[in-house]
Parts: C-alpha cells; structure tokens; sequence
C-alpha cells in the first residue's frame, strides 16, 4: 500500500494539532536557549581558566605535532588491527569448538569464551605486563598489548560468529545433507560463508571495542597515539588541549567505523548484533 | 607465592577490592539509568534540538575510549575548575559511558513495539500519557532486560579503568599491581582477581537470564 | 443527509510530492457497510485512516455525526473512543493476555469498574469464538484468531462506526473465512462499517454500497450487484478483470 515507512521514535507522537504545534514550537525555543546558555558557559569556563590562551593551542598549527599525533595513531592502527585479525582467528576456532558435538570441547571452550567475555582487557594486561616477564618471557610491548586486547576480544567475537551461525536458516544445512555433503564440508561451504556475511557489520562494530581498548597501551609503554599525545603534553604543556583533540580524534574514528558497519548492515538488510544483544555468559 | 599464601596475605585485601568493584559497579550503573532515561526521553520528545542532544550524547560517550574520558575527567577538568575525588571521577567515566549503551538498549527497546501497537491504542482512544504508561514502557523495559543484564556486566568490567588511578582501597584489577608491588605475586594475583570478576559475571548473567525468561514477551 | 454519521468534504492530502487523497466526497450513514476497494496505491487505507485522524488531511473537512473531527487532545480520543479501528496486522498489544486486551480500553478510556468490564469483554470474546483463549498472550493464537481479539477489542468500546483496514490481507487462507463470518454478523446487526478489501463476495454479501478508488480519487460508487456486473468506468473494469482473471 502507500504505507511510508515511520520510525518508532517518530511514530510516539502522532501529528500534533495547532495547540500542540504551539507548545512545541514554545518548548523547542526554550530548549535551544538553554543549550546554547550551556555551550556558552563552558567556553566561557575554557576563557576564566586560561585555557583558551593561544599557548596551549598554537602546537596544533605546526605539522610536527600531527605529524607525531599520526605515527602514535599507526601505533594504534597497527595493533588494533592486529589484534581484530588474531581475534577473529581465534573466535572462530573457538566458536566451532562451542558448537562441536564432543562434549567436552563444547564444555572447554564454553569456559574459554566465557572467562575472555567476563575478564576485563585491562586485567589481561597486566597479565602480559606484569606476570608473564615473571616467568622469563621477553615479550615486545607491542605483543603486550595485542594479545591481550585480541584474547579478550574473540570471546565476543566466538559468540558473534555463533549467533551468526543460528541465523543461517536450517534449511541450507538440511538441503546440504539431502545432497550428501559431509558435517565439515557443510559447515565450511555452506553455513559459514553465509553465517559471515550476516554478522560482518556485527564484526565490524566490535573493531570499535579493540580500537578504545588500545589506549591502555601506555602501561605496556607502547606508543600508541594516547601515549604520543602524552610526550607532547609534557613538551608543550597542553594538557587539557591534547586530551581534548585526541578525545575528539578518537570519537571521530571510532563514529566513522560505527557508521560503516551501519551502512554494511543496511546493504545486507541485516541487523548489528552487539555484545548486549547475546545472551550473557 | 601459591595462592594459599596470596590468601592469608592479601586475603581481606581482596575482598576489600570485591566490594569496592561491586560498589562501584552498582553505583555507576544505577545512576547511568536514571541519566539513560533523561537521554532516551530527549532522543523520542518532538522537540528536535533535545532529540540532536540526546543523539549527540549518545555518540560521543559511546565512542570515547573510557581512558581517554578518564584523563579528561581526572586531568584535564582540575584545570578547568572541577576538581573531582580520584574514585568518584572514575564512577563519573563509567557512569557517562554506560549511560550512553543504556540509552540505546531503551531504545532498541522501543524500537520492538512497532508502530502498529501504537496506532491500535491511539485508535481505542486511550491517551498519550496512557499509551506510554500501559503500552510503551511495560514492553520496552520487558524486552531491555537481557540487553541490561549484558551491559551491567560490561559496567563490572569498565570498572578497571579505576586501577589507573590511586584508588584507596585498589579495587579488583590495580589489586594486581597492589600484590605485585609487595611481592611475587605471579599467576595467583592475576588469577584471584579474574575469578573476582568471571564469577560476578556469570552470577549476572545466571540472573539476568532467569528475570528475562520471566518476563520476555512473546512476539 | 443529516443521517450521515461520517461525512468528507473535498478531502485532500499529500505526502511530498505524492498526491494521495483527490477532492475526496463521501458520505456513510448510519448501519451503512461500505466498502472501498481499488488497485495499491489507490488511496483506500489512508482514506480510511483519515477518519480516525491516523492520518491528517491538507485540505477539505471530515465530519463524525456532524461535527468536525477535532485535530487534538481530549476532544480527539473521545471520537477515538467511538470509532473503532481493525488493522491489517492486528496489532494486539503484545504483553498483555487476550482478556486484557479487550478490557483496556473501556477500563482506562470508558472508566468501566474492573469486573464489569472482564464480564463484558469475555461475552464478546463468545461472541466472535475466542473466549477458550482469554488467558492467553497474543503471540500464542493464530492470525485469524488475533484478529478476532481484535474485533474484540473494538467491539468493547461500543463504537458508532468500525473501520477496517484490510483486515483479512495478512491471514493465511484457511483462516479468512473465521475473520468475514464475523464480520458479516456484524453487518447483519447494523454496525455501521468501512471496509477497506480485496474479498468481493463479502462485499457482495454485506454491502450497501461499493466505493472503487484508483490514483486517490473515487472513481466510481454503487451497490455491489451494479459495480461488480456492470462496471461503468474503464479503470474499474480493467481492475475487475486483473483480479477475477482466475
């Protein structure tokens, strides 16, 4: 029919009549009075405190400091990216591992995936920092970082690719059979391909999860870009600029990931299933 | 040093740094509803710019990583005036960054209504404030559960972030630090404070579960 | 004329550029079964939702019992109240049992006491065969079933007019035949209706009148028997025979 599609929060309130239309036009005024009121007290905070003296902000006209603002970003690129592909390895073995008929396995990597999903990164961190060099292992700060960030990252990931693995209909599997195709030769051609074109944007969205867990690299004493973003705030003595930026910088990356998987979610017709969607350990 | 000995020596520390994650976990979550609702409230009113406010909350705390927010809280702000307690500016960044989550959990929920349910109750003539009350909330806080149980228990795990700063007493993960500082800790710290936080985790979601078995509708 | 309990004067509305409703008259009087039919896209849901104020209109006024529909507030839920509306999917309320359902509206709109109204609303829960299901939740009962709650429900409200959107397009075909003898029953007891479907023998059995729009304008209104035996215009020709094809 000539139904347009309305989104629910569109949908709450239905076509307002005069009156109605004259309080919201009332209310939205007022509204956006009090937000700018709000915007112009926090520049003004910025103003009494000093901290929009041009001393604090000119560092970010020279290139040198992006250009030590990018080598810390490739830091964090290199080991979110990294980590997400040892991460996908990994939560792959594992989910077929949750998924396998042998009980035992099923049950081990049930446990693995549950303690990476309920452990925080940042506890595993210190795992590779602290203790493993207690044991004499010489790890590189870079693997200090990646692995743990990737460990606990494939315990969700192992439960993205097993509800993706549910959503493929049965039917594809049941047909595989009827055609004599063997478990492995169905999973792995059949039910798996299409269980990863399902969750890809899922997939995508948790890269957002790895890239926000990298700004622990410090303790490690990688130089990611929090930790350049450090050096020049010694340097330059501009603490709450930088934090600022690199905040801004990392919303503005981390958005831009959020809005592709949206975009790849919405060329399948399929919807993002985040680690809230799951059901809990 | 075995974990028998981590025990005796560090056990009421432990369970110290239980309880400080526990209450910092319970605090932050709670207040991040009540600020999710306010948000999610702006997000569906008609009123567009509390809509973009809402939406602008929403992306920025959903995107920070909570070092970065963290920093900012704990770092920057006394610059700007705001001088916060080291604990509460942590319960300060887990707290906006999980409002942020909670907020699109509520709306997801909303989201499973469908406009049709809408339509029928406006149609039978019930009122606005009616159809929010009876049609609205019940479904959507019904079918937020599970998604609430998950986030509460990404809440317990943002709590870490606190170990980056002095924290009397050190909750669950500077406990690691806190026992590697003072002695050889080894596997045993690391592997106290994770049971710490597996456990709870799986406590949560066992919960999580049942309350959602018990009120999930049937669609 | 003034027994027309709904009445649209040169209705008009538009989505964008969209032109949906064109120079709409109509007029329904009381125990009158209507039914509007017509290719997609003709029109014939949101002429039926603009009466309810689902939808609002551009230009031209709709009038309940003489009065112009109010565009708001209290005013505006109590015509609600006395117009009842069926949809195509339903839309029962998803958490609540089938008996609360149909209890809903006259507990919180009419101020029914509780008992009461549980009493009158598994009468009518007999009366269209569903009471065996009054504890159930919706998701549990069929489509043709959930409709009939949904008759139900309107019922309850002791509308002067139905509405019905297409009520049977989203039921499975065994199960349309459940939902039209109900709503014959209906017709029989002089309800007065507005049906908007596809299925020409409940219009033949039941209508007064049939209403056939095409690009939102009517193009055509007669008894059934005259419309589906002797169409007059060319659009409604063509259309009669794309649909009695097979």
């Amino acid at each position: 029919m000539s139904a347009h599609v309305v989104s629910m929060r569109d949908a709450l309130y239905e076509a307002p009549g005069p009156k109605m239309r004259r309080r919201i036009r009332v209310v939205t005024i007022f509204a956006l009075a009090l937000i700018a009121i709000g915007i112009a007290l926090v520049v003004r905070q910025f103003h009494i405190t000093g901290q929009l003296d041009p001393r604090y902000w000119t560092l970010f006209t020279r290139t040198t400091t992006w250009a030590f603002l990018a080598q810390g970003f490739l830091g964090t690129f290199r080991v979110a990216f990294t980590a997400g592909a040892i991460a996908l390895v990994l939560g792959l073995v594992l989910m077929l591992g949750r998924i396998s008929e042998a009980a035992w396995l099923s049950t081990v990597s049930r446990l693995v995936i549950d303690f990476f999903r309920g452990v925080p990164s940042l506890l595993l961190i210190y795992f590779f920092y602290l203790v493993i060099p207690k044991y004499g292992i010489k790890m590189p700060s870079f693997w200090m970082i990646t692995l743990p960030v990737a460990l606990a990252a494939s315990g969700v990931l192992a439960e993205v690719f097993r509800a993706g693995v549910n959503a493929v209909p049965k039917g594809q599997s049941e047909a595989a059979l009827s055609l004599g195709m063997s478990d492995s030769k169905i999973m792995f051609k059949i039910v798996f391909p299409q269980a990863l074109r399902i969750v890809i944007p899922s997939l995508v969205s948790q890269l957002v999860v790895v890239v926000k867990d990298t700004t622990v690299a410090y303790v490690v004493s990688y130089p990611d870009l929090m930790q350049n973003a450090r050096v020049l705030i010694s340097n330059y003595d501009a603490l709450v600029s930088m934090y600022f930026v690199v905040a801004i910088i990392y919303i503005i990356v981390n958005f831009a990931i959020n809005q592709f998987s949206i975009y790849l979610a919405h060329r399948r017709g399929t919807k993002i299933i985040s680690r809230n969607d799951e059901n809990p350990v | 040093m075995g974990i028998q000995e981590l025990f005796s020596t560090y056990g009421e520390n432990y369970l110290q740094a239980l309880v400080q994650t526990w209450s910092m976990t319970a605090i932050s979550f709670s207040c991040a509803l009540v600020i999710a609702l306010a948000i999610t409230v702006f997000r569906v009113s008609p009123i567009k710019p509390l809509r973009i406010l809402g939406d602008f909350y929403v992306q920025v705390f959903r995107n920070i990583p909570g070092v970065s927010l963290l920093v900012i809280i704990i770092y920057a702000l006394p610059y700007l005036g705001l001088t916060l307690d080291y604990k509460i500016g942590a319960m300060v960044t887990v707290t906006m960054v999980v409002a942020s989550f909670a907020s699109e959990n509520l709306m997801t929920g909303i989201n499973t209504i469908g406009v049709g349910q809408i339509e029928a109750a406006r149609s039978v003539g019930l009122s606005f404030g009616r159809i929010l009350r009876h049609v609205v909330i019940p479904q959507a806080v019904r079918s937020a559960i599970l998604p609430m149980t998950n986030l509460l228990i990404g809440t317990l795990l943002t709590t870490a972030l606190a170990s980056q700063v002095p924290l009397k007493p050190p909750e669950l993960t500077g406990m690691v630090n806190y026992v590697n500082s003072r002695s050889v800790g080894g596997i045993g710290a690391f592997f106290i404070s994770a049971i710490g936080y597996a456990g709870t985790s799986l406590v949560i979601g066992y919960v999580g579960n049942l309350i959602d078995k018990k009120v999930r509708i049937l669609r | 004329m003034s027994d027309a309990i709904i009445q649209m004067n040169h209705v008009d509305k538009h989505y964008g550029a969209l032109h949906v409703l064109k120079d709409i008259n109509l007029e329904v009087a009381r125990g009158e079964v209507v039914v509007l039919i017509g290719p997609s896209g003709s029109g014939k849901s949101t002429l039926c939702r603009t009466i309810n104020r689902l939808e609002t209109i551009d230009a031209g006024e709709i009038l309940f019992e003489g009065t112009p529909l109010p565009q708001e507030g209290k005013d505006l839920a109590a015509v609600r109240a006395e117009i009842g509306m069926v949809f195509q999917s339903f839309n029962l309320f998803a958490h609540k049992t089938i008996l609360d359902n149909v209890t809903m509206g006259p507990i919180e709109v009419l101020g029914t006491p509780k008992a009461k109204a549980r009493e009158e609303a598994m009468e009518l829960l007999r009366r269209v065969g569903v009471d065996s299901q009054a504890e159930k939740v919706p998701a549990q009962l069929s489509g043709g079933q959930q409709q009939r709650v949904a008759i139900a429900r309107s019922l309850a409200m002791n509308p002067k007019v139905m509405l019905f959107d297409e009520p049977t397009s989203a039921l499975d075909p065994e199960m349309i035949n459940e939902v039209l003898d109900v709503m014959v029953e209906l017709a029989q007891q002089g309800m007065t209706m507005v049906v908007v479907t596809h299925e020409m023998n409940f219009a033949r059995r039941v209508a007064n009148r049939v209403v056939f729009m095409a690009d939102g304008a009517i193009v055509e209104e007669a008894a059934p028997d005259e419309f589906f035996d002797h169409p007059k215009s060319d659009r409604a020709r063509d259309f009669l025979n794309s649909i009695m094809g097979h």
